[in-house]
């Protein structure tokens, strides 16, 4: 196991948002999902394999994404999840957490203002 | 919430295919990054390394994926606990001494614990609320002068004469519910030899009502059979039920014979009732018929010595206090209102206690302390066991070091190594827990019935209790035995080295060897209190009762005990000339040396006679108890082995009309005439005025409590013939004193067949073999021996596998060391010594802790022990240690050969 550097270490619970708001887009695999939030962030946040396949399976037990075996384009069998309605929900929850504590962290970053 | 509940249920049942999609899942992830390098230019083998490099540690991300599939903490549990069954079946002979010791432990200890809790704490079964019923409890003075027996001390008893009864049950109160008494006695039912004796409660009308007990056939007596005209009625226990009728239906209709009355039997009891008492009861009678049966009309009045055991039951709401004043009062009045006023303590108090007797304000008896001290033995068994537990499993967590580290390294946990090991020793524990039922099972009952032999056991000896205790026990234990390694497994940098195999092997030896200390601590404990034991045994057997009770066979012809009428006996003066043919027969028989008579018989304690007594010079008797009066023939003191000490015995002179003489006991004369010669001093016998002259005196014999003789004085039966003063006790009191060459056993059956012959109507228990009855006597030193010696031979041989398994240990640790010592020029006498020293010490340090555990804990025992000897005896307390420290060097002495051997070039090339 590598030690997670400073520089990829994701806040708790952000993780979970990033899927969820990755899973918008439509179903997807896991390497997928990794992928997908390295290319959007611009490599600044890498998804440790170590926390995403317990992320994913947690969420999944709580209902939140679905999975199901389908094969994928290059004609492989992969698990793909997909968000729940509950999942939904739960996304516009966290999006908004997520919201908040930005802006009062911003705010103690530039108290002058 | 539901859908959730279906998830992690169906992951529960699936795992094996979650399993593999996992992997499936974590595969292709691989393959995808490695695709993916691939495509950006990499060969296809570095591309492979790499992803899985990236990765990580699979199975950790597994194992931390597979957590969240939910109800972990139980899949963990089950894991464990297959963890911890394969460990046992791997290491078989360690889980077989665990499991067996600790077994044996609480296997002992349920059904001790059930038996506790029935003495001390359950009130007796089937009886309603029995919270609020009480027992009384009455604190008098004994009137000094009454029979001549007693001083004024002050008595605390829970019996009541029937008048104050009777008052207490016509006062209208209204902190009482109810009042009841019973009178329990030993009776014979029938007549002649196939007579049986049976424990016979007599009860008030209002008894089973007050109690609320409901009868498994048939009904109960009540107020209504408790009158002269009525027919008597009886109802049974259920275990005499089973014992002499079978089945209830043949019960029911039967009639049962006491003392000429015949009653009818119409009820039985649930099993396990005896009333409010704990001994066993076999049949109920009214009081009113059994105690005029017994006793004539006048059993009603004062004096009469008729006692019975009073209950109440207290109104809701009523405190004990309040009720006991208001009692006290009543019986106060009843007492200066009667005809003798002075005839009892007008001040008596009465107090309300428990129902059960051994809550009550009286000291325990000796038998009823016996169970306790076993309680206590038992129990440090158990902890012995424990221990022992603790011990193994310690040594267990050293042998197995490397493993454990290897499961820390990938990724256990220290909390994870914890729960580990408190889940094996909970294995452990409840594997011991089911043998032990077993053992409890096949222990209880005799446990039950050496301590405890007239106990009413309501219960299989495997109760809820035994079941609770069992349980309790295992979790207890199993948690405590785990506590210290877990602990030091958890917190031992050992863990985090995976080469420590050498030198390491200290890890742990301080908590091992106070283990050890602690066990061999405990065993020493049991072996002093076993030679204690057993030396108070031996001087109780050894204890002089006077008689020669090795040859001594008694046959009662004819008694009264107390003042209660012996089994079929009816008061009618005895046929002198059968007692003649008796005596002849009895002396016809081959190893019959001779026989004598006398009004009671010794050692039995029946037909003891309190004659009215004045000493000359003396105006009040100077004894604490006693002296009562033997009536007997010329050749008495020969045939019973008592020695005359001084002046002379009785001759075929001394008989009516010649001078009247009399023989006193070594403790009468020293009583009575302390430092002063006996021999020619006056007795004035039943109110007579003229003088009975003391002829000699002879030496003391045991009647009733071991080891103290009691004052006696002997009189020549012949001259009591004459006497119309006395010829009332010699007319119906007799004993024939047999004294034979052999064991009397020999000569009981054709003594018996006399018996039945010219006294048909006597029962067979008539005829006593006088050691057979010393030897019950002796009872409570004997059980207690033998629970000692079975307690501390368990003891010290877990000791023992205890010293064993570390000292064995400890060698094979070192056994490199040990190589290398050898190969420097060690001998191997030189190691062996070493190892040997080793257990030597730890043992000694378990003697010496021991001896001040045993120092401290001897004054529990003290009051079991025979005639005030003291629990702290040099002599128990050296042996105790000898035995420890031989056996420590006998546990010692395999490992340490072993050492001895170690192998001095094998430990070069490990080098």
């Amino acid at each position: 196991m590598t030690p997670a550097s400073p520089r990829n270490q994701l806040l708790y619970g952000t993780l979970d948002l990033l899927i969820l708001r990755t899973l918008v887009y439509g179903p997807a695999h896991g390497h997928a999902i990794a992928g997908h939030i390295q290319r959007v962030s611009e490599d600044a946040l890498r998804i440790e394999t170590g926390s995403l396949y317990p992320a994913l399976h947690r969420l999944e037990a709580r209902g939140w994404i679905a999975a199901k075996w389908k094969t994928s384009d290059k004609g492989k069998r992969a698990r793909y999840y997909r968000l729940t309605r509950t999942g939904r929900r739960q996304l516009v929850v966290e999006q908004s957490r997520w919201q908040q504590l930005s802006v009062a962290v911003t705010r103690v970053l530039r108290p002058a203002e | 919430m539901l859908k959730q509940f279906l998830f992690h249920l169906r992951s529960s049942w699936d795992r094996r295919r979650r399993d593999a999609e996992l992997d499936e899942e974590i595969r292709f992830h691989l393959d995808e990054e490695a695709e993916e390098r691939v495509e950006a230019g990499q060969s296809p083998e570095r591309a492979h390394a790499e992803a899985r490099r990236d990765f990580g540690n699979v199975t950790l991300i597994r194992e931390r994926t597979r957590e969240t599939w939910g109800w972990a903490p139980v899949e963990r549990l089950l894991k464990d606990i297959r963890a911890a069954f394969r460990m046992m079946r791997h290491n078989s002979g360690y889980t077989c001494a665990v499991v067996l010791t600790l077994a044996l432990g609480i296997g002992l200890n349920a059904p001790m614990y059930e038996m506790l809790s029935r003495l001390f704490l359950q009130p007796p079964p089937h009886i309603e609320d029995p919270d609020r019923v009480h027992r009384l409890w009455v604190s008098e003075r004994i009137d000094p002068g009454d029979r001549g027996v007693s001083t004024g001390r002050t008595w605390v008893v829970d019996a009541l004469q029937w008048l104050d009864f009777d008052a207490l049950s016509a006062a209208d109160n209204p902190l009482i519910d109810g009042v009841a008494g019973h009178r329990v006695s030993f009776r014979t039912n029938g007549r002649g030899q196939r007579a049986e004796n049976v424990t016979v409660s007599w009860v008030t009308g209002e008894f089973f009502d007050f109690l609320g007990v409901a009868p498994t056939a048939g009904r109960l007596i009540a107020a209504e059979d408790d009158d002269l005209t009525a027919q008597p009625v009886a109802v049974i226990s259920d275990g005499y039920r089973r014992q002499r009728f079978g089945s209830a239906e043949e019960a029911l209709g039967t009639t049962l014979s006491f003392e000429d009355v015949t009653y009818l039997v119409v009820g039985v009891l649930p099993p396990g009732f005896s009333g409010p008492r704990s001994n066993a009861v076999d049949v109920w009678l009214p009081l009113e018929h059994a105690a005029t049966a017994s006793r004539g009309n006048s059993w009603r009045r004062y004096g009469t010595t008729f006692y019975l055991t009073p209950f109440v039951r207290l109104a809701p709401g009523a405190t004990e206090e309040a009720a006991g004043a208001a009692v006290t009062a009543a019986v106060r009045a009843a007492r200066a209102g009667s005809r003798f006023p002075d005839s009892l303590d007008r001040e008596a108090t009465v107090a309300l206690g428990p129902i059960l007797r051994t809550r009550g304000p009286v000291t325990l008896r000796r038998h009823m302390r016996l169970p306790l001290i076993a309680g206590g033995i038992t129990f440090v068994v158990l902890l012995i066991a424990a221990v022992n537990m603790s011990n193994l499993l310690m040594l267990r967590v050293a042998a197995r070091r490397r493993e454990l580290a290897v499961r820390y390294a990938l990724g256990l946990g220290r909390w994870g190594i914890g729960r580990l090991l408190v889940t094996e020793s909970l294995a452990l524990a409840a594997l011991s827990g089911v043998v032990a039922l077993a053992v409890a099972a096949a222990t209880g009952d005799a446990l039950r019935r050496t301590l405890l032999p007239n106990y009413q056991w309501a219960e299989d000896p495997l109760g809820a209790t035994a079941i609770g205790f069992t349980g309790i026990a295992v979790l207890g234990i199993g948690l405590a035995a785990a506590l210290a390694p877990a602990v030091y497994a958890a917190r031992s940098r050992g863990l985090e080295r995976l080469d420590s195999s050498r030198g390491a092997s200290a890890l742990g030896t301080p908590v091992r060897t106070g283990l050890i200390v602690v066990q061999a601590a405990l065993s020493v404990v049991l072996l002093s209190g076993t030679a204690v034991f057993y030396r108070s045994f031996e001087a109780a057997r050894q204890v002089d009762v006077g008689y020669a009770k090795e040859h001594l066979l008694t046959v009662t012809l004819g008694s009264f005990h107390g003042d209660t009428r012996l089994d079929g006996l009816d008061g009618a003066p005895l046929d002198e000339s059968a007692i003649r043919t008796m005596e002849a027969r009895v002396r016809d028989v081959p190893e019959v040396l001779d026989v004598a008579q006398g009004t009671s018989s010794p050692m039995s304690g029946s037909g003891a006679v309190y004659a009215d007594l004045r000493i000359e010079g003396l105006d009040r008797l100077p004894f604490r108890s006693g002296p009562h009066v033997n009536f007997t023939t010329p050749n008495f003191f020969d045939v019973a082995g008592l020695e005359v000490r001084k002046g002379r015995g009785f001759t075929e002179w001394d008989r009516e009309g010649t001078q009247k003489v009399a023989v006193v006991s070594t403790s009468f004369a020293q009583q009575a005439w302390p430092g002063r010669s006996a021999v020619g001093r006056c007795l004035f016998v039943s109110g007579a005025a003229d003088c009975t002259t003391v002829v000699g005196v002879v030496e003391p014999a045991v009647n009733w409590t071991l080891p103290e003789a009691d004052p006696v004085y002997y009189l020549p039966i012949a001259q009591a013939a004459s006497d119309p003063a006395l010829v009332g006790w010699t007319s119906i009191q007799r004993a024939l004193i047999v004294r034979t060459a052999g064991s009397p056993g020999r000569v009981e059956a054709p003594v018996l067949a006399a018996l039945a012959e010219l006294f048909p109507e006597l029962p067979g228990h008539h005829v006593r073999n006088l050691s057979t009855q010393f030897a019950s006597r002796i009872r409570t030193w004997r059980t207690g021996t033998r629970l000692f010696a079975a307690s501390a031979m368990l003891a010290v041989s877990l000791a023992a596998i205890g010293l064993y398994a570390v000292i064995a240990f400890g060698v094979r640790q070192r056994e490199h060391e040990f190589g290398i010592r050898r190969a420097l020029g060690a001998r191997a006498s030189n190691l062996l010594r070493t190892v040997l020293a080793r257990g030597f010490s730890v043992a000694a340090a378990g003697v010496a802790a021991g001896a001040i555990t045993a120092l401290w804990a001897g004054r529990f025992v003290e009051p079991l022990l025979f005639d005030g000897r003291t629990p702290r005896d040099p002599l128990a307390f050296g042996v105790a240690a000898l035995v420890l420290l031989a056996v420590a060097v006998m546990a010692s002495y395999l490992p340490a050969r072993r050492a001895a051997r170690a192998d001095p070039r094998r430990a070069l090339e490990a080098e």
